[in-house]
């Protein structure tokens, strides 16, 4: 049914690759995201799913089905624009209407399937309106319901959510989700903003130019990016990075020296770094913690307070590069004040720079995630 | 005042200074809400000169006789001309009107304009489909369409002329694949589809590019929608690129009527004076010679066959804007 298989797929508009040896299988009635910054290739590669672009090597398999060279109607997907590309000339009913029209369906059954969609999406009192007529967050159900009545095997969103204003795009987010808990069809979706792919996704698939450089759901990604971009980019604010030394302790343990007396416990594995080994250690600001013990000198620039939450900007003693510290609540220390900070246990990240690989972590159980 | 750095800024501010107080003390003088009048002078002087004048003059001499120029001159004759246009035992008979080339005149010039009409929006059409589509040397097709617009009518005329005389370019054409040789421009028949092949020709730049601009204003996410919607390419067309081209196709249809319904320079040089007998002979070609070119100059009737074109213009014009706004709502 809605399940895709794509193999060695590579794309590219002249010169320039687009895409670059994309390999990746969604099961069934999966919520998958593709998130990654502008010119990524997200929205191309969602485009050749849907048969708008030609690929320049590799298959693609809706279904166990071979649709490489399947046109866009053939392929059992539906699509919802950005721009929602509703038909400004017919009214909202038609605009349901259409496709099924061109598919030859019965009367009675398109009247069917667009009185079940209209009245999922609460859009009945708009039927026989045009889309000028309607509100940003109205043409968007409009555009999810011309895909809903098509009863396609894989739903595909291109950024649906980028023209609605932030409550609009929040309400619509969940809704897209509980559409999905009921249709339980294969959904795909594009976006930028990695709030929504944490938020929705049962898979995420991060890419960077042309290339997939993780799939995993959004809890693995943020707990294990498999490298320096992942980690960067899932997490807001942004991973701290700081640099340093391997030192490997009496027990065997790595830890890494970021040119300060505390030293930072890490979860790699022994056998795959070795003693002074420059690494990049990656803390993200909700994971450090202040302590009264041994800590790094973090010396406070500023703070923005937003009521139940607070985020300290600072750097370490010494060092230039910005730091920044998540503390719940309300929290504000003096600005030049220097506060001892660790990162929690088992939350270092620690990346090889000359790779940007995360390192591999010892494969004992870590209960301190639970 | 705006504060403005650049030397080209600066000069606007001094213009602006110069004229601010002048207008400040017109516009005391005047009163604020005649102000726009104003500023319109200058253009509605220009048109009142060379467009309503004329047109109240012609009103004026439609209702005069006799063969002098001078309006003071000529004797009011009321309605007299236009009875004489207008009385007919039988319109579709031209023979049996009082002034019988007038109805001759306008009897070609509606087959005209139906052919005309069609074959142009057709033909604009299809050429902009084409021009919309990504095809090679695009920028080249769109301006050899366009090209004929910038030529004379004359020369149109002309070069057409040369194409079909007994020892143009078609007949030798014609004689090379064994095809007896054709006087195309002494036949009814063929000078009358030639004379639409050459309005055709000379016309359907202009109206491509109008289309072509609508083409391209239709958003490429509507097609990509159609095509996923399964719509066949004539589905799309008809449901799709026609309904939304339907304002550039209206005022293409406005333009293309009115400008058919003038049809005379290039047809007269073409057909030499609108022959075979008057075959060829148009509404603004009978105007032309009752006024200027026969025996006799009567403007009065020449005016008065101004005056009702004019009207059935302006009746075609109010029509169609009306249905465009009942397409547009």
């Amino acid at each position: 049914m809605g399940d895709l298989k794509l193999t060695k797929l590579n794309k590219s508009f002249g010169a320039v690759a687009a895409l670059n040896d994309v390999n990746l299988e969604i099961d069934n009635g999966e919520f998958v995201v593709f998130v990654g910054p502008s010119g990524c290739g997200k929205s191309t590669l969602l485009r050749i799913i849907a048969g708008l672009e030609d690929i320049t090597s590799g298959s693609i398999a809706i279904g166990g089905r071979n649709v490489g060279a399947l046109s866009p109607a053939e392929r059992k997907i539906a699509m919802v624009f950005q721009s929602y590309a509703l038909y400004p000339h017919m009214s909202v009913r038609k605009n349901l209407a259409f496709g099924l029209e061109n598919l030859k369906f019965k009367r009675a059954e398109i009247e069917a399937r667009i009185a079940e969609a209209a009245r999922m999406l609460a859009i009945e009192p708009y039927l026989d309106r045009k889309p000028r007529q309607l509100s940003g967050g109205q043409r968007q159900r409009v555009a999810i319901g011309r895909a809903i009545v098509r009863e396609p095997a894989i739903f595909l969103f291109d950024e649906p959510l980028s023209n609605l204003d932030a409550a609009l795009r929040v309400q619509t987010r969940a809704e897209i989700t509980k559409l999905h808990r009921q249709m339980k069809t294969t959904m795909i979706y594009v976006t930028h903003d990695q709030v929504e792919a944490m938020t929705m996704a049962d898979k995420i698939v991060v890419l960077r130019a042309g290339r997939i450089e993780q799939v995993g759901t959004p809890l693995e990604l943020f707990e294990h990016p498999r490298n320096l971009f992942v980690a960067g980019f899932l997490g807001s604010p942004r991973m701290n990075i700081l640099r340093g030394k391997v030192v490997i302790g009496d027990d065997h343990s790595v830890f890494v020296d970021v040119g300060y007396p505390a030293l930072l416990r890490t979860a790699a594995d022994p056998a795959s770094v070795s003693a002074g080994q420059e690494v990049l250690a990656g803390v993200r600001p909700a994971h450090f913690a202040l302590t009264d013990g041994e800590g790094l000198p973090f010396e406070v620039q500023y703070h923005e307070s937003l009521g139940t939450e607070t985020y300290v900007y600072g750097n370490f003693q010494g060092q230039a590069e910005q730091v920044i510290v998540h503390q719940p609540g309300h929290f504000a220390p003096t600005p030049g004040a220097v506060l001892k900070i660790m990162p929690e246990e088992g939350r270092l990240h620690v990346f090889d720079p000359a790779n940007e690989l995360a390192l591999a972590r010892r494969s004992e159980p870590r209960e301190e995630l639970r | 005042m705006i504060r403005s750095t650049g030397l080209a800024d600066r000069a606007v501010d001094f213009a602006m200074a110069l004229v601010e107080a002048p207008i400040n003390a017109v516009e005391r003088l005047i009163g604020k809400r005649r102000m726009p009048y104003l500023f319109l002078a200058p253009n509605l002087v220009l048109f009142g000169i060379f467009t309503f004048l004329p047109i109240a003059i012609a009103v004026g001499y439609a209702f005069t006789g006799g063969t002098e120029l001078l309006i003071s001159n000529r004797p009011f004759v009321g309605l007299d001309n236009f009875r004489k246009l207008l009385s007919c035992a039988d319109y579709l008979t031209p023979g049996s009107c009082g002034e019988s080339l007038f109805w001759t005149a306008i009897w070609n010039t509606l087959w005209f304009v139906g052919f005309n009409v069609v074959a142009t929006l057709l033909v604009a059409l299809i050429t902009a489909l084409i021009l919309n589509r990504a095809i090679a040397a695009r920028g080249f097709f769109r301006a050899m369409f366009f090209y004929p617009v910038l030529l004379s009518p004359v020369v149109i005329g002309l070069i057409w002329k040369w194409f079909l005389d007994r020892n143009g370019l078609l007949n030798a054409f014609l004689q090379m694949l064994g095809v007896p040789p054709e006087i195309f421009l002494l036949d009814v028949g063929w000078s009358r589809f030639f004379v639409v092949v050459v309005s055709v020709w000379f016309h359907m730049g202009f109206y491509t590019l109008i289309l072509l601009a609508g083409l391209q204003a239709i958003p490429k996410d509507l097609y990509e929608a159609a095509a996923i919607d399964a719509a066949t390419p004539s589905r799309t067309l008809f449901r799709i690129t026609l309904p939304l081209l339907g304002p550039n196709l209206l005022v293409v249809l406005i333009l293309l009527m009115i400008r058919s319904v003038q049809i005379f320079d290039e047809a007269w040089v073409l057909t030499n004076g609108g022959g075979p007998g008057t075959a060829n002979t148009f509404l603004v070609q009978y105007i032309y010679q009752t006024a200027f070119a026969g025996d006799l100059r009567l403007f009065g009737l020449a005016a008065a066959a101004s005056v009702l074109m004019g009207l059935v213009l302006l009746v075609l014009t109010l029509a169609q804007l009306r249905l465009g706004k009942k397409v547009e709502s």
